[in-house]
């Protein structure tokens, strides 16, 4: 094993857990935040938190891991650009500021977040490490809120990512082919350039 | 040197989407190409022989050598040839309709993309391949499913409080998403379970993950409202490659499930949770459809009826149920080829919005294409002179004998669809009031009378002629189904 394979072991090993939490932070951030260019840089950090979870997974073949992330962010830099398209044809002015209905998501996420700490408590996932476990239902309960709650294509669209990103960490764990990940590569390429795509046609000429 | 049918298959297409895709700026060439490329296709897969090789130049192509990709296989299978036929010759069929419709449309190349990657889904043997190729063709089809050029004036959608103008694109995309765990986490249980053949947990968990992800992929109550919103506001030639296409794969998808795991039909409450599920589909969707008040949604719920029809069908747990669900399945892009070219022009005679009162007294302005969506529409809601009618009426005997009320049941929903189409004909011939202009709801909205594409007039006619002929002589249709049928031997 190359020295950098063994010392990406062990970061990959101590820093899990944190990188689960991260995740979630980055998905609360996208959930709760309506400024579009706070939202992208979440969701690159989450891309960056999932690489290092799959650097578990793929240990002895970490360019996997690298593979997934530059993907996530190729989809980070497609949605960028369409955000940008989308605020120059409202109105050009970009803000900080909250979801509209701030209470009842914070509500929400909190309520989400303690079934899918729970379920990972009490349902153990087969072959899949326990924090590993518990990032698939966190990223499963993000997507369901996002998909369920929110009707921006945005965000409705890194819902579709996040969902496919908990079924890539556990079907990866389960069999951890090259076809199947090659396939599930190409389709959240698909996913990212058809929600950018759906995100800049949506805006009336 | 020998190719293996499915490099013929898949790869032909894809080459020549690519081709298309440089040939955009001229619409009758890249739509009657695609169209010749994939009925060619579809020709060959209905008639070449499948063991002996064929000779093209130097090429020998022989249809049924495997394909082997990093050791996942790929095969026609003689139960294969029928669903392949039906995806090539119904896109062929349907770049023609949109010749006329969709100018410089991306449609053709994605669609003959999405249609290989479909027929792949079909020719792969591991499910968890399968799905996977059936989400990336659902997630491609956006792309045309809303296109800039076809959604200028359609801000009416918005209006009526229906989300945004992309919604239909996005919430497909998204069910499709959320239908793909279940069907890769199936495969995992059901390979756990010939390892551990005492565990019926793992059995139980396959048959719910299965059943909710198909439900899912047939847009069945409570998932309906992909279906509505694809109908809704997307471009209409593109909801009917999604609702034949692709959801003719998810059918295949389905038998071909049946098919291989045959003892899951037996072990779990197979029939009941069948029957269960169309009902509810056709009654919900009868409700809906004759609650509405717009085309594009009625067209959605149409088609919800007819998909609970075909699952009722294959309720019955019989090879003749099998058939008339398949017959369902031919019937319809007949039948949505016409509601489409009727909604597309009375789409633009209501400034880009559908609903009633945006189209009304539309037949006295765009004839032709009211009745052409009245006869689709007549069509799909299964009643006479149409291909459907002879299926849904053989449903409703089949299910007379087996249980009466259900039957009425059944056909209370398609009699729900024809409710919404009597609101709509009554909207459409509204009689305009002399003297006055046409109301002005849009940009799309001109004159008192539209001038019809020739070209658009003759694809009605010939589409309703065929309808027509296909109604009152559907002997041939019902063969066809029935030997299909006879290929899936899980009832048996």
């Amino acid at each position: 094993m190359s020295p950098i394979v063994a010392w990406l072991k062990h970061f990959s090993y101590f820093t899990a857990g944190l990188a689960v939490w991260g995740l979630f932070l980055a998905g609360a951030v996208i959930y709760l935040i309506a400024e579009w260019r706070i939202r992208v840089l979440a969701l690159f950090a989450q891309y960056f938190f999932l690489a290092l979870l799959f650097t578990r997974l793929f240990a002895d073949r970490p360019e996997l891991a690298l593979l997934k992330m530059l993907v996530g962010w190729l989809i980070c830099g497609a949605l960028y650009f369409s955000a940008r398209v989308r605020q120059d044809a409202v109105d050009g002015h970009s803000h900080f500021h909250w979801a509209a209905d701030l209470p009842f998501r914070a509500f929400s996420l909190a309520t989400f977040t303690l079934v899918a700490y729970l379920a990972s408590q009490h349902y153990a996932l087969p072959f899949i490490p326990e924090n590993l476990a518990l990032a698939c239902f966190l990223l499963t309960v993000l997507a369901l809120l996002f998909i369920g709650t929110d009707e921006d294509v945005v965000v409705v669209g890194v819902g579709v990512l996040n969902l496919l990103a908990a079924l890539d960490m556990f079907y990866s764990s389960q069999d951890p082919g090259l076809l199947v990940t090659g396939l599930l590569v190409m389709l959240n390429l698909l996913v990212g350039l058809a929600v950018s795509y759906l995100a800049v046609v949506e805006v009336p000429e | 040197m020998t190719v293996p049918g499915p490099i013929f298959i898949l790869g032909v297409p894809v080459v020549v989407a690519v081709g298309l895709q440089f040939l955009r700026r001229w619409t009758a060439v890249t739509a009657w190409l695609g169209a010749v490329t994939a009925g060619l296709i579809g020709a060959g897969v209905v008639f070449l022989p499948l063991t002996q090789p064929w000779q093209l130049g130097s090429l020998e192509i022989e249809l049924g050598e495997p394909l082997l990709i990093l050791g996942r296989k790929l095969s026609v299978q003689p139960v294969d040839r029928f669903a392949l036929a039906f995806l090539f010759f119904t896109t062929a069929g349907l770049f023609v309709v949109a010749w006329r419709l969709l100018p410089h449309s991306n449609f053709f190349p994605i669609g003959l993309v999405t249609v290989s990657l479909l027929a792949g889904a079909l020719l792969v043997e591991q499910v968890v391949y399968t799905a996977l190729l059936v989400v990336m063709a659902a997630v491609l089809a956006v792309f045309p499913l809303h296109e800039p050029e076809t959604m200028s004036g359609r801000a009416g959608t918005e209006e009526h409080g229906d989300g945004s103008r992309t919604s239909g694109g996005l919430r497909y995309m998204a069910y499709a998403v959320l239908a793909l765990p279940g069907l890769m986490i199936t495969q995992l249980l059901l390979d756990l379970f010939a390892t551990f053949p005492n565990d019926q947990g793992l059995l139980s968990g396959a048959a719910v993950l299965m059943s909710l992800s198909f439900a899912i992929l047939f847009g069945a109550v409570p998932f309906q409202s992909w279906l509505s919103n694809v109908a809704m506001n997307g471009s209409p030639p593109v909801v009917t490659f999604i609702f034949t296409v692709n959801l003719g794969t998810v059918w295949f998808m389905l038998l071909s499930y049946l098919q291989s795991y045959a003892w899951l039909e037996r072990q779990v409450a197979f029939g009941p949770l069948l029957t269960a599920l169309g009902l509810l589909m056709m009654i919900t969707g009868g409700l809906l459809a004759a609650s509405q008040q717009s085309l594009g949604r009625l067209v959605g719920y149409a088609t919800l009826v007819d998909n609970g029809a075909m699952l009722l069908a294959l309720s019955l747990e019989r090879a003749e149920g099998i058939a008339l669900a398949s017959m369902l399945l031919l019937a319809r892009p007949l039948s949505l080829s016409l509601m489409t070219l009727g909604l597309q022009g009375l789409r633009s005679v209501g400034g880009g919005d559908d609903s009633w009162e945006a189209v009304s007294g539309a037949a006295w302005r765009t004839p032709w294409r009211a009745v052409a969506f009245m006869v689709g529409g007549i069509a799909l809601a299964g009643f006479p002179i149409s291909l459907s009618f002879p299926a849904r009426w053989g449903l409703y005997r089949l299910l007379a004998a087996k249980n009466l009320f259900w039957a009425l049941l059944a056909l209370g929903g398609s009699a729900g669809v024809m409710l919404g189409l009597v609101g709509v004909i009554r909207s459409l011939l509204t009689p305009p009031a002399t003297g006055t202009r046409p109301r002005a709801v849009g940009p799309g909205v001109r004159a008192i009378t539209v001038v019809e594409d020739r070209g658009v007039l003759l694809l009605i006619v010939v589409l309703i002629l065929v309808s027509l002929i296909l109604g009152l002589f559907p002997q041939q249709v019902g063969r066809v189904s029935l030997q299909m049928a006879e290929w899936y031997t899980f009832f048996q």
